[in-house]
């Protein structure tokens, strides 16, 4: 199964790219899918993961996804 | 409660009113404007970006919750993206209640949490 890790903000830059596809399986959390794809980036404390579209946990596992984003601090408005 | 949002790489011009019902009794027009110093350094203007399919989500439940708290009548949320110069409009949003306070205490809220959870970013370089 596939997974899409989008980046924004200073995360594309960290990761070098906007969007990826990956293999998964459901049991896994975003951080080790993460981990996977870009063992040398650590989301610490300020960088939230978002899985179809809803804040979610980095150590719960995903279930059925398709999308895994990482959110940076927020600075609308 | 009627609720509308629009992302735009236009400059923003806010439709007329036409108020939905004639128990409103107070409207509120909040406009975020980008300034010239950013961090102290003089800027051309800033970028946006946004993660617009949630944002678009977590707005609607931030006006769900907030609706609860505050009854109003309409909410328009407008927020532009990509480059905006110093002295536009980056961010508008009108709020209809029938009483002043709901409609003050909603605008309050809602900037608040636009600033803590909604996925949209501003840099000063692209």
């Amino acid at each position: 199964m596939k997974i899409t890790i989008l980046t924004f903000a200073q995360t594309r830059t960290q990761l070098g790219f906007a969007e990826k596809a990956v293999d998964y399986k459901p049991e896994e959390t975003p951080r080790e899918i993460l981990r996977r794809v870009a063992p040398q980036f650590d989301p610490g404390k300020t960088i939230r993961v978002a899985v179809n579209q809803e804040y979610a946990d980095w150590d719960r596992a995903v279930g059925q996804a398709t999308e895994l984003a990482l959110i940076p601090p927020v600075s609308g408005g | 409660m009627k609720t509308q949002i629009e992302f735009t790489r236009s400059t923003i011009a806010p439709p007329a009113t036409a108020f939905s019902s004639s128990e409103i009794g107070a409207c509120l027009e909040f406009s975020g404007i980008v300034r010239e110093l950013e961090n102290g350094k003089k800027i051309p203007g800033l970028y946006y970006e946004a993660y617009e399919p949630m944002a678009r989500a977590e707005l609607d439940k931030i006006f769900n919750e907030l609706g609860g708290k505050h009854s109003c009548e309409e909410v328009l949320f407008v927020h532009r993206l990509d480059f905006v110069p110093v002295g536009e409009t980056s961010l508008f949003v009108r709020i209809c209640s029938r009483h002043r306070q709901e409609g003050l205490n909603f605008m309050g809220e809602l900037i608040n949490r636009l600033k803590a959870d909604v996925p949209i970013w501003k840099k000063s370089e692209k």
